[in-house]
């Protein structure tokens, strides 16, 4: 019996050894010899120091109090727990196994968000540690009914991840959808949340996001009270929150900080703002290759004098200075910030001035494409924005192809498209393809606060 | 069971409604105060009229329905008529529809060319057109069914392009009422107007999809008097906008309405409305696809999504057909009066049905 364990402890050697940063240690304490295992890049020396090795040369049973002890034949469970930060105690003599959490990887602290900043309301974003992030929610709804279920994933990384939800709130059907999908994963490793959300999504080929995505804390625990289910990832900021629809893709939490008339405007600004972006530059080309007689004759005079030292054709002419534009975006959220500024104003005057005096654009197109790359940035979370860049680019080349006819058949494309889309089986266009009539209140305008008080259709909470 | 059933059941009533009210409008509206035009300055009360008529004729077609909760036209023609007479009819309306929906599309994109794309000719847009109606179709008729709620609340607000013809016209032209002499003069108009109305009798086919089947009359009937309204409105405007010549002669008036707007900023708004349109083309187009596809299944006993594939690939050889536009509207003609028969058929089934209860008592 004793030599079987020693041989475990062999083994488990064995496992570990060319792991460089594994540290093996004997002690000989009050309760015989103990050897020590730990990994020395997860753990903190204060922490070891206070959780170990103070315990065992002062009082060993201190140990056996904080400790729990493991099966010695599970050795795949027991690596799996000293890659997780744990440290192992092995009692030679009733050769008995403890482990002891020690983990204290390097975390980041709580900094305010850069990609979904608001004026008013409070700063703090999540963190890439998944305590960390569910204690900032946890703050929030302090309710027992708020639960999280813990799961790993990614068949090489096994990342942890939590499901957080409501349990009086959440609809079953959808919980229950969700967890089924997530077991169902069979993909080697993640290393952000935003490869688990697109595995997760109903339509993968869509190119509209179907989870949303949130890194404040406000907003995710917002979604919670309304019935949402959150996922967080290890070292992932970001939390998806599922179901969602297309009208919330709109939406800030700052909406709910501001007063009710300025948020209702600042929400319709972006949600034209998304058609407007699309539609711009695509109805320039149609107004110019197709029908120029829908302008009216003083500011058609001024765009063909605009346009007299341009030699391409107006679809050509959009799709450079759209690529242009697109590539001073890329490369300006790429480049280091100091010299990231220098090529946006370069950038900036060369596109602005001398394309258009070199005859390669016209000026007013200038005009048309910086208001849509503006409008572009609009949307509160980023993903949209991405989407709108896509999306522009079908509105473009239809344009191109019939003018009006083939810019309304696009559009017609993207509403057929949008109402075919689900999320978590629930239909993407609500409130539009009415779930429930209510949801208006909270949809492009937003009513005074109290009249707020219902959970949205999409959410099929179980309490209204 | 029970799963498979509330599977079945996909059409909440505001589906129904829009279902309805947004087949109904196709082209037709904006050709209807031409084909009115034998009534002169009194057609403008003539949707009203063929709002009544839809009405009494559409509750044959519901009490039809209910006798076969779980089975459409197609299935009840089989069952009522045998299989093979059955199955004739079914071809039949099948090919009509394909027909109808040629002759809407085809419509349409001269229309298109003669407004919007000039120097064009009309295959590309077509094909465009086509495979965005598959894809809305394959979707099935749920995804029609919201596809007609969006369509009604994109387009609706096109009714406010008439108000500038509504400033210019003139209330007179209302006066005397009734003003016309024969009897000929009416049905000629009822034969040719009744056509832009027409739409709701696809109920029959999406009825077992239905979930409050009992109240599916009441809220047909809902979406029929939207329809009715907004035609009433047009015809009533344009009436006070035209003179009785302008209305036999000027082809797509309604269009001619828009074209009273004056804004700084767009010269002109008919253009706009006529692409706009395609959102009422193709709610109009996608719900009778999906009918002609159920058809085909039907006919053939088994389903496949190629089917809707080869429907559309026919549709587009009928619209591109090499034969003169003199033939292709005689065809398209016949296939409308083909679809008066649809309305009345339900008449003749109710006869059947009751014939064959009465040998069932009788035995």
């Amino acid at each position: 019996m004793e030599e079987k364990k020693q041989q475990a402890i062999e083994k488990i050697k064995e496992k570990i050894q060319e792991i460089d940063d594994v540290v093996i240690k004997e002690m000989v304490t009050d309760a015989g010899i103990v050897t020590i295992f730990y990994f020395s890049s997860l753990i903190e020396k204060m922490t070891l120091q206070s959780m170990v090795f103070i315990p065992l040369v002062n009082h060993v049973n201190q140990i056996f109090q904080v400790s729990e002890s493991v099966d010695l034949e599970d050795i795949d469970v027991i690596i799996q727990k000293l890659n997780a930060g744990q440290t192992l105690l092995f009692f030679h003599k009733p050769a008995l196994l403890q482990v002891i959490d020690t983990y204290s990887a390097p975390t980041r602290s709580i900094t305010n968000t850069e990609t979904e900043s608001t004026v008013i309301g409070p700063q703090d974003a999540f963190t890439e540690s998944l305590e960390t992030n569910i204690s900032l929610v946890k703050r929030r709804i302090q309710n027992p009914m708020l639960k999280n279920e813990t799961r790993t994933v990614g068949t090489e990384t096994n990342i942890k991840i939590s499901i957080l939800y409501m349990d009086n709130i959440v609809n079953k059907e959808n919980l229950d959808r969700l967890r089924g999908r997530i077991d169902n994963l069979q993909y080697p490793f993640f290393t952000d949340i935003s490869e688990l959300k697109q595995l997760i999504e109903d339509n993968p080929l869509s190119p509209f996001p179907q989870h949303y995505m949130s890194v404040r804390p406000d907003s995710v625990s917002q979604y919670l009270v309304d019935g949402r289910i959150v996922i967080f990832m290890d070292n992932s900021q970001a939390a998806i929150v599922c179901p969602t629809s297309f009208f919330e893709l709109f939406v800030s939490v700052e909406d709910y900080y501001n007063r009710w008339t300025t948020a209702s405007l600042l929400r319709m600004l972006r949600f034209f703002g998304f058609f407007m972006t699309i539609m711009i530059t695509p109805m320039y080309i149609s107004a110019l290759t197709f029908h120029p007689e829908i302008l009216p004759y003083e500011l058609l005079l001024n765009l063909q004098e605009s346009r007299s030292k341009v030699p391409f054709p107006p679809l050509v002419e959009v799709l450079f200075i759209e690529l242009i534009i697109e590539v001073l975006r890329e490369a300006g959220s790429r480049m280091p910030a100091k010299v990231g500024q220098t090529i946006g104003i370069v950038g900036g005057i060369v596109i602005g001035t001398a394309a258009v005096e070199a005859g390669l654009l016209s000026n007013i197109l200038i005009v048309l494409v910086a208001t849509s790359a503006l409008l572009s940035f609009l949307p509160p979370i980023f993903l949209l924005s991405n989407t709108s860049r896509f999306i522009r680019y079908i509105f473009i080349l239809s344009a191109g192809l019939f003018g009006l006819y083939g810019l309304m058949l696009a559009f017609a494309w993207l509403f057929a498209h949008l109402l075919r889309l689900n999320s978590l089986g629930t239909p993407y266009m609500t409130p539009v393809v009415p779930r429930k009539a209510r949801d208006l209140f909270d949809g492009i305008i937003r009513f005074p606060i109290k009249y707020l008080n219902e959970k949205k259709g999409i959410s099929r909470a179980q309490k209204k | 069971m029970s799963t498979d059933k509330s599977k079945r059941k996909l059409l909440n009533p505001y589906h129904v409604v829009f279902l309805a009210q947004s087949v109904m409008i196709g082209t037709g509206i904006l050709s209807l105060p031409q084909q009115l035009s034998s009534l002169g300055y009194s057609q403008a009360f003539m949707p009203l009229l063929f709002g009544v008529i839809a009405s009494v004729t559409l509750y044959p077609m519901i009490w039809i329905n209910s006798k076969y909760p779980n089975e459409n036209l197609f299935r009840i023609n089989e069952i009522l008529l045998g299989k093979w007479l059955g199955k004739f009819i079914n071809l039949f309306f099948v090919i009509q529809f394909i027909i109808f929906i040629a002759g809407i599309i085809s419509n349409y994109m001269h229309l298109i060319q003669s407004t919007a794309l000039q120097e064009q000719t009309i295959t590309g847009p077509v094909l465009c057109f086509l495979l965005l109606l598959v894809y809305i179709v394959s979707g099935g008729i749920k995804s029609i069914a919201r596809f007609c709620i969006l369509t009604f609340f994109l387009t609706i607000g096109m009714v406010y392009f008439t108000h500038w013809a509504f400033e210019k016209g003139d209330f007179s032209h209302f006066l005397p009422l009734y003003n016309f002499f024969s009897v000929h003069d009416f049905y000629e108009a009822i034969k040719r107007g009744y056509l832009s109305i027409l739409g709701y009798e696809l109920i029959m086919f999406y009825f077992p999809y239905i979930v409050d089947q009992k109240k599916a009359y009441r809220h047909t009937l809902i979406g029929i008097w939207i329809s009715i309204l907004i035609c009433f409105i047009t015809t009533a405007i344009s009436v006070m906008y035209y003179s009785e010549w302008q209305l036999e002669n000027v082809e797509f008036s309604v269009l001619n309405l828009f074209k009273a707007g004056e804004f700084s900023f767009i010269e002109r708004i008919d253009i706009f409305g006529i692409t706009l349109w395609v959102f009422l083309i193709l709610s109009t187009v996608a719900a009778y696809l999906w009918c002609a596809k159920k058809g085909v299944d039907s006919l053939l006993s088994k389903k496949s999504n190629a089917y809707l594939y080869i429907l559309a690939i026919i549709i587009f050889f009928v619209v591109k057909m090499p034969f003169s536009r003199d033939f292709q509207e005689k065809l398209f003609y016949g296939a409308n009066y083909v679809a008066y028969m649809l309305i009345l058929w339900p008449i003749l089934l109710i006869m059947v049905y009751a014939l064959r209860k009465k040998k069932q008592v009788q035995l």
